[in-house]
């Protein structure tokens, strides 16, 4: 579904026109705003660095709760805390529906996986590892480098990966073993 | 002491008498559905150009009911094993089953392979530890697994499949249409085909993509760790996209990759191969990657 909404907006991207005049002649008013005399260049250099204490103070405070918690030293972080300090640059903010939906995921991934095989239980729950260590890891690299787009896109993803695979394991032994019902 | 002995070869006795082959058939639709239940063992089934499905096999000694049911053009076949008995020593059904080739077919097992040849309808396939292996003829196929491996094999007609495993390998060859496949750290390997769109993505498994990109398809790879090997069957022309937080980037064609950042260890390549109608894009976070043609 998606894949043929993102066809159509291509598709409708690549009718739009790539060349638009304006509709009077603008050189006036640019000429005139070129002769006027500028604005003091102290104004936007004090505004950039305003904005880039802003933004490291930002950086370092979310930083500094991912990495410098409450915890005395030596507590474990949990696996709720650890999502919780998953919103790093600021584009993708996992809220409390999130957290909400992936417990309830967890919780009823539990009580289908005691109906499987201690083997197959130890496999599903390796692999739910090995996607919590790649996001453990994704965090550690967003630390230092809270904006970096690629990071944030793989973490998102990863963190649907491991949606998907509490769903789907899941649905999937739910699925099989009530077909034992007759 | 005696009648403990006794009771214990009457069980024994009992037991053996239990066990027991399965020798079924019924007429069927010819392009009915079969949905088919088997906890542990094994289920083959194989298309023929009979109207009839037919059910041949053992069922295990704990086995509590088989089921062989037709409800219109749909047939139901399960083995139903009571729910203080699962261990699969009790309860292992080896099932051979034949239905007419124009079924379309449901599968479900927890321990069961699963493998499947001639069916020409539409197949969905779940296996929780069992290996699956089909063969799919120009219709939607979908296969699912924990643990087990997924290993299908198209005719080069046009379908949608989808593929999903935990950490079971999934090895696709063959297909054409669309192909979904995901897994954690099972490797996917998709080959010989021909795609309108391909979406292929793991945590920690290795991507192979040796198939053809069709014009205007679409191709998209995503992995944290695994890596990505893309050799394209034929001429590509497609606007890709490229990044990799930390692994390198070898292409045999199109420019040089780009390090994202004087002070990061990241390359990133963007460029457009023919006429671009295409879009291939690739992402990682530590895995490396190949795109060749």
């Amino acid at each position: 579904m998606n894949e043929k909404h993102e066809d159509k907006l291509i598709s409708d991207a690549k009718r739009l026109t790539t060349r638009i005049s304006p509709e009077r002649d603008l050189w006036p008013d640019i000429a005139t705003a070129i002769a006027q005399p500028s604005r003091s260049r102290w104004t936007p250099m004090l505004a950039q660095a305003a904005a880039v204490i802003l933004l490291v103070g930002a950086s370092s405070g979310v930083t500094y709760l991912a990495v410098n918690d409450d915890a005395p030293p030596g507590e474990v972080i949990t696996l709720d805390r650890l999502f919780q300090q998953a919103s790093f640059g600021g584009l993708h903010n996992l809220g409390p529906d999130f957290q909400d939906a992936r417990s309830n995921l967890a919780s009823k991934l539990d009580q289908e996986l005691l109906r499987l095989s201690p083997e197959v239980r130890a496999g599903v729950e390796e692999n739910l590892q090995v996607i919590r260590d790649a996001i453990t890891e994704i965090n550690g690299a967003l630390e230092l480098e809270p904006n970096n787009a690629l990071l944030q896109k793989i973490l998102l993803k990863t963190y649907h990966e491991e949606l998907r695979v509490m769903r789907d394991v899941g649905a999937l032994t739910q699925s099989v073993m009530s077909r034992n019902d007759i | 002491m005696n009648k403990l002995a006794l009771s214990l070869i009457g069980c024994l006795l009992f037991s053996v008498a239990n066990a027991r082959d399965v020798n079924e058939s019924q007429a069927a639709d010819a392009k009915g559905h079969v949905t088919i239940f088997n906890m542990a063992g094994s289920v083959d089934v194989e298309g023929w150009s009979r109207k009839v499905v037919e059910v041949t096999g053992s069922l295990g000694d704990d086995v509590e009911e088989f089921v062989f049911d037709r409800d219109g053009d749909e047939i139901e076949i399960k083995v139903k094993v009571p729910d203080r008995h699962r261990r699969r020593s009790d309860i292992t059904s080896e099932l051979t089953i034949r239905v007419p080739k124009g079924s379309s077919i449901e599968i479900a097992t927890i321990s069961a392979d699963i493998e499947v040849a001639g069916v020409q309808g539409e197949q969905e396939l779940q296996a929780v530890s069992g290996d699956i292996v089909t063969e799919s003829y120009s219709a939607d196929a979908s296969a699912g697994s924990v643990s087990g491996d997924i290993d299908i094999q198209g005719d080069g007609k046009n379908a949608d499949t989808e593929l999903a495993s935990v950490s079971g390998d999934i090895t696709a060859e063959n297909l054409a249409g669309s192909v979904a496949a995901e897994s954690v750290s099972g490797d996917v390997v998709i080959a010989d085909g021909s795609f309108d769109r391909a979406r292929l993505e793991t945590v920690n498994g290795d991507i192979v993509y040796q198939s053809a990109l069709r014009k205007d398809g679409k191709l998209h790879v995503e992995t944290v760790n695994g890596s990505v090997d893309i050799d394209f069957s034929g001429d590509v022309s497609a606007r890709f996209d490229i990044d990799t937080f930390n692994g390198d980037i070898e292409n045999c064609f199109g420019p040089e990759a780009q390090r994202t950042s004087r002070y990061a260890p990241g390359w990133e390549l963007s460029f457009t191969e023919g006429t671009g109608e295409g879009r291939v894009v690739i992402s990682t976070l530590n895995g490396d990657l190949t795109i060749c043609k």
